[in-house]
């Protein structure tokens, strides 16, 4: 265990370092940058798939204002989408390379122009006509094919145990069909990017969670090389998912850039975005279990039928939540997919879990019902020893004390033990409860780190924070390690100029980024400690107040600054033997009260406990954030959220806010969050684990159990809206 | 008015003409003489001005990222300040009027606004991007209420989404707000000066500016086809054809209003935007010429004659929180449903018919309660039934250059049992699947004496349910009656399905909330204590 950190620093519920610049208006997002540059608007495809038979932009292009209007026919040469890597995020996003037409909104063209309005106005005069083909849309099972891979690195199939066998012995079994719905991660920062070009030497201003890839896509785009490559993202208005790679924006804005030889901004509208941007592909699952009458599971079976976009390999598997879940005899799963004219279907937050947390745990539930146990007791009966997926010991498993703390403290003895049997006036009231667990992730990353000769540090990768709080827990690290004040340390973050990680996604961003971090701040350590003159083991000394001390000799940071250059290092971090050799994962547990009106079917989440293990807590604030905020997409993906496909054209019929419904104020109830704080050694010297997507893992089952506990209706056509429980 | 202004509104003649726009941004005014109808105050700010605190999510009013103070004088001339969605306030509502942006609260590099400090004290930020829109929001309620609790702090949230924080961590900033005072707070200091700067401007003048040439276009880029949900809360879609009219006209008063529209029948009447903004924003539509009229105090007034209440057509619904939900409490929980502070701030209710959508949410009660409507073209004048003026989807009874002055409620009876009942998908924040008004009135020994009741989202116009009507009145009050009036729904209506509802759900949902009516009349606190 790590005995340098004392918690002076880390684990405080310290103020976000760039908070003050956030609520002023300060801070500068990727359209705000003080450059005088070109506006470009984007003309959006309006079929799902075909070739563009003519292209007429002369009105466009004599239309007051207009400096250039790109199509295929004219915008500078981008290599064909996919090309130059297998990687989803690094390969080319060539767009308007061809004619060609692969979903709904796809960009044809980009009209330049000195105003937002002038390119707007242009834009409505650009006239495209196509030659239309019979667009693949939606699921079809009989047209897929295995997955190449699910997201979070799970095999496509899974075969422990004889299901065949499992499923024969069982007493009782469900066998269920679920779909959940298109979704979009609608961060509120819409994607915008400013490109500009110096001869050879790209720079663009985005709004991107992972800057390495980015580079890489944008050089296998514009086949320039990577060092001529600057990308930074200081402040990122929220990702989701949506902004792990380069979109359209960045990718036009640095086009119509090139064209031009002047910067150009792209900044996509909301409606844009909704076909214009990542999504949540709809996936239709298949769940099968089975246990013997004494409530012991035996047999899993989960199937999944998805879409991928064409060229953009990416399958999600909900299946995850069921890979480390509760002991079986057989667990099996299937990810089938298949290609389709939809629009870019990618990771959203918590892929995988987010929605199994939500179908799986309803499956577990209902199977429970049907044994006559209470789901929290058959839940606890089917605690695994290792890893049903894979036999791995786990490194560390508190699922069961997150379980009874919850149940203790929401009153879960209190629950209505039948379905639609407590009323309160014209009200159903139901209790449920799911388990959240959530897969915990390491990447590689490195840091570097420069303690001026007067005290200063500054800590530079090329890391994010979309709004985590990376800069705030970084600059706690480094002052828990190094022993000086917050004041005194300036994080760097978000520049290609600096030391490469993974950048922000599948919640290992703090873990993979603080670890480099740490692991600088050691070297540091050793190497002021030997020019303070310690001749010992640099972890005996303790750094604190910028002070060094070790038995009764101390010496000043300052002391040993003063006539220096001052001192640097690097640090780096991957992935150590432990994340083979055993299975990393933060657990949870989420108990929820519902009320359901009989007249009118509206749902109120009431209140909700939900107790976490995610290993040590860099920041009691930003942590209990982050876990509230899953929460609440948890409850929003159950009953609110979906987007509906138009089958005739692949587009969206809800491509805006007011229909699109995210959760908002009174959608949250109030919540309990307990952290149990169990570091954890074998996830990174730190021991923390991740955290950003933990909360939002079963907050849906929970709330999907306590509707059928409330009403005794179960939905299997997910988010449970009002009309589906008539 | 301020006494220094002549009214107008006496004159016969056109009052001057004025071809300069002027209003204070924060701490400077503005003056502009080029504004085209289609120039949102959001672009204003972040591309012209660069004031990119205020923030764009979304452009249609739904996520509160770009709210903004409009301070404004009242007929008394007092300055008032309210929250409002700077992108779908367009330029030409703004004259004299003084802008509040984030920028304005706490000086660069300065301390902090206490709503500011409280919002990183609390952690009411993650990525930050909906942040200034909270602040704002909240700086509005403070103006109004110093001192708010809970279930005021949440209503003025409202109308803002975030996407991070879950935002209890807001709810707990803004509770942790102490009232402002001049010292911490520039608008409140500067309150003398701004007042005397607007009361100067207001000169009884007509604004008249134009815009840039073709900043506007009216059909989707690349010809998009227009997908059934694009029409959401429009009903009015004449297209003024050919070549567009860049102008504002701004009447100085009600009486040049009725001159301006009346010589200019394709002009585009705009009270508080929150449907023609999205025209623009959304459809990308033609609104020139455009003759705002939000700043004519004459047609705000709520005045009590004759046993009716008459609302002018500018009355928002906050204001309408004050003055019709005092005298018919059961508006209160409905206005409270609509759109965020900053929708009801801005939003008016002769917007709200004019705009003719079958899913507004004042149609069913006012026709439920027997409103009349008050029309208005030149000189003349004329009324009908509110429920006469939507004749078909899309379609209401409302000549060329004619306005919508005012209605006239009828004040209930005290023994009336009223009822306004709105179901929508999203609790908050949402418009209309199926809304519900009843009222009832009973005879001595409870039979049905008179009851009107009205829907919205049941077919392509707010409409009277005539035939459940039918079947209820003159018999008793009771359960059997409602379940038996139930199968007249099916004469009255025939509901479509959308994303909203399915139309069985909406069939279903309109009979419970009848059934909803007659439980809640049972249990009524006031006939309970009457029957002890
Ligand atoms: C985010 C959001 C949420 C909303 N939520 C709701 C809701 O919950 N319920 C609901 O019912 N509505 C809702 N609306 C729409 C609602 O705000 C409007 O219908 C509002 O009442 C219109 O008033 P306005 O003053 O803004 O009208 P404007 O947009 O200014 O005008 C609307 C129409 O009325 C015409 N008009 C305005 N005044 C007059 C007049 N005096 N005489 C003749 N014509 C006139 C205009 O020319 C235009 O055709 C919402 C809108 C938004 C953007
Ligand atoms: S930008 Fe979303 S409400 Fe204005
Ligand atoms: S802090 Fe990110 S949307 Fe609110």
């Amino acid at each position: 265990m790590n005995d340098i950190i004392k918690g002076k620093w880390i684990g405080k519920p310290l103020d976000r370092v760039d908070g003050p610049l956030k609520v002023s208006g300060a801070a500068t997002y990727a359209a705000e940058h003080d450059i005088d540059a070109a506006i470009g608007f984007i003309v959006e495809a309006t079929i799902a798939k075909g070739t563009i038979a003519s292209i007429e932009t002369a009105n466009a292009e004599a239309a007051k204002g207009v400096i250039a209007v790109l199509t295929y026919e004219n915008a500078p040469k981008m290599a064909p989408w996919g090309d130059g890597a297998d990687d989803r995020f690094e390969q080319s996003h060539g767009v308007l390379v061809d004619g060609t037409i692969r979903h709904y909104g796809q960009p044809v063209a980009l009209v330049i122009a000195e105003t937002l309005e002038q390119a707007r106005h242009a834009a409505s005069l650009v006239a495209v006509t196509y030659d239309e083909q019979a667009p693949a849309l939606g699921v079809d099972r009989a047209d897929s094919e295995l997955a190449e891979g699910l997201d979070g690195g799970f095999e496509p199939t899974n075969r422990r145990g004889d299901f065949d066998r499992a499923w024969a012995e069982s007493d009782l079994t469900v066998d269920l069909n679920y779909t959940t719905p298109h979704m979009i991660p609608a961060a509120m920062e819409p994607h915008s990017a400013i490109a500009e070009w110096d001869g050879e030497r790209l720079t663009v201003r985005n709004s991107l969670q992972v800057i390495a890839s980015g580079v890489a896509c944008l050089a296998n785009t514009f086949g320039i090389d990577e060092e001529n490559i600057r990308v930074l993202s200081p402040y990122i208005g929220g990702g989701f998912g949506s902004k792990l790679g380069q979109h359209y924006d960045t990718i036009l804005a640095a086009a119509g850039a090139k064209k031009l030889n002047r910067p150009v901004k792209v900044v996509q509208t909301r409606r844009n975005l909704f076909h214009a941007g990542p999504h949540r592909a709809r996936i239709e699952q298949r769940i099968r279990l089975g246990a013997t009458r004494d409530g012991t599971l035996k047999a899993v079976n989960f199937e999944t039928w998805s879409t991928q976009a064409i060229g953009y390999f990416y399958t999600e598997g909900p299946m995850a939540s069921a890979a480390s879940a509760y002991r079986c005899d057989a667990l099996h799963w299937t990810g089938k997919t298949r290609q389709a004219n939809e629009t870019l279907n990618d990771s959203m937050r918590a892929p995988g879990e987010a929605l199994g947390g939500v179908t799986f745990e309803a499956a577990i539930d209902e199977l429970a019902e049907k044994v006559g146990m209470d789901p929290l007791e058959f839940r606890l009966k089917n605690e695994p020893t290792e890893d049903p997926a894979s036999g791995k010991p786990f490194a560390t498993r508190d699922l069961v004390e997150c379980m009874k703390r919850g149940a203790d403290e929401f009153g879960w003895a209190d629950r209505p033990k039948e379905p639609r049997s407590r009323r309160e006036g014209r009200k159903l009231i139901g209790y449920g409860m799911a388990s959240a667990i959530r897969g915990n992730m390491m990447q590689e990353g490195s840091c570097r780190i420069d303690l001026s000769a007067g005290g200063h540090l500054t800590v530079k990768m090329d890391m994010t924070d979309i709004g985590t709080g990376t800069y705030t827990i970084l600059t706690q690290i480094a002052a828990e390690a190094l022993g000086l004040h917050p004041d005194d340390i300036t994080v760097d973050l978000a520049d290609s100029d600096n030391p490469a990680t993974a950048g922000s996604g599948g919640s290992f961003g703090a873990g993979t980024s603080g670890s480099a971090l740490w692991n600088a701040c050691i070297a540091l350590r050793e190497k002021l400690a030997r020019a303070g003159g310690f001749n010992i083991d640099p972890d005996e000394i303790d750094f604190d107040e910028g002070t060094m001390q070790a038995g009764d000799r101390a010496v000043a940071l300052a002391d040993v600054l003063k006539d220096s250059d001052g001192f640097s290092a690097e640090g780096s971090i991957k992935p150590g033997e432990e994340h083979e050799d055993y299975v990393q994962n933060s657990y949870g547990a989420h108990f929820c009260e519902v009320a359901v009106d009989m007249d009118s079917c509206e749902i109120e989440v009431r209140r909700f406990v939900s107790v976490f293990s995610a290993g040590r807590i860099l920041n009691r604030k930003t942590a209990h954030s982050q876990c509230l905020g899953g929460l609440v997409w948890g409850i929003g993906g159950a009953i609110r959220e979906e987007l509906w496909m138009d089958e005739r054209t692949g587009g969206y019929v809800n491509r805006d806010l007011a229909e699109y419904h995210v959760a908002v104020n009174r959608d949250v109830p109030k919540c309990d969050i307990i952290f149990l704080e169990n570091p954890d050694p074998k996830s990174n010297p730190i021991g923390t684990k991740g955290i950003g997507e933990l909360a939002l893992c079963g907050a849906g089952g929970a709330v999907v159990n306590a509707i059928y506990n409330a009403t005794g209706k179960r939905v299997y056509d997910l988010p449970v809206t009002l009309d589906k429980l008539l | 008015m301020t006494a220094n202004a002549p009214d107008p509104s006496d004159s016969a003649l056109p009052p001057p003409i004025r071809r300069t726009m002027r209003f204070l941004l924060n701490d400077r005014p503005v003056f502009l003489d080029r504004v085209a109808p289609d120039d949102t105050l959001l672009d204003f700010l972040r591309i012209e001005k660069r004031l990119t605190g205020t923030k764009e999510g979304c452009a249609e009013g739904d996520c509160g990222a770009c709210t903004v103070l409009l301070g404004t004088l009242d007929a008394q001339g007092r300055l008032h300040y309210r929250s409002a969605n700077a992108c779908i306030v367009l330029m030409g509502m703004i004259d004299g009027a003084h802008i509040v942006t984030v920028e304005h609260l706490s000086p660069r590099g300065g301390p902090l606004h206490p709503i500011q400090q409280a919002m990183v004290d609390h952690h009411g930020s993650q990525c930050g991007f909906c942040t200034p829109g909270f602040v704002m929001s909240l700086y509005g309620l403070l103006m109004r209420q110093p001192t708010p609790d809970r279930l005021a702090v949440e209503r003025a949230l409202q109308g803002n989404l975030c996407r991070c924080t879950g935002y209890a961590p807001i709810v707990r900033a803004a509770l942790s707000v102490a009232a402002l005072s001049g010292t911490d707070d520039p608008v409140l200091a500067e309150r003398p000066t701004v007042t005397k700067r607007l009361a100067e401007w207001r000169d009884g003048s007509r604004l008249e500016v134009s815009g840039h040439e073709a900043a506007s276009g009216n059909a989707e880029p690349g010809g998009a086809t227009i997908l059934p949900s694009d029409v959401p809360y429009e009903g009015d879609v004449s297209e003024s054809e050919g070549a567009s009219d860049n102008r504002i006209l701004r009447p100085a008063s009600v009486a040049d209003l009725a001159r301006l529209f009346e010589d200019n029948p394709a002009g585009r009447i705009v009270a508080g935007a929150t449907d023609v903004g999205l025209w623009v924003t959304k459809f990308m539509r033609d609104v020139g010429p455009l003759i705002p009229i939000g700043h004519l105090d004459e047609l705000r007034g709520v005045e009590e004659s004759d046993g009716a209440l008459r609302i002018g057509a500018n009355v928002s619904y906050t204001d309408a929180l004050d003055a019709l939900a005092e005298r018919i409490p059961a508006f209160a929980p409905l206005l409270w449903r609509i759109g965020g502070n900053q929708i009801r701030n801005m939003g008016t209710i002769g917007g709200n018919i004019a705009n003719g959508s079958p899913i507004g949410d004042m149609p069913p009660p006012l026709i439920a309660l027997g409103a009349m409507l008050h029309l208005r073209k030149g000189d003349a004048r004329r009324d009908l039934p509110l429920e006469d003026f939507f004749i078909e989807y899309g379609k209401q009874d409302r000549w060329d250059g004619e306005f919508v002055e005012a209605l006239s409620v009828p004040l209930p009876s005290p023994d009336a049992k009223i009822a306004f009942h709105k179901i929508s998908k999203r609790r908050d924040e949402d418009i209309t699947a199926c809304l519900g008004a009843f009222h009832l009135m009973l005879t001595d020994d409870g039979t049905v004496d008179t009851i009107r009741i009205a829907y919205g989202g049941m077919a392509g116009v707010p409409k009277r349910a005539s035939a459940v009507e039918k079947a209820l009145i003159g018999r008793p009050w009771t359960e059997d009656a409602v379940e038996s009036a139930l199968a007249a729904f099916e004469e009255d209506f025939t509901p479509l399905s959308d994303m909203r509802a399915s139309a069985d759900y909406r069939m279903l949902v309109a009979r419970n909330l009848l059934r909803r009516f007659f439980a809640d009349t049972q249990d009524d606190p006031i006939q309970t204590e009457a029957a002890q």
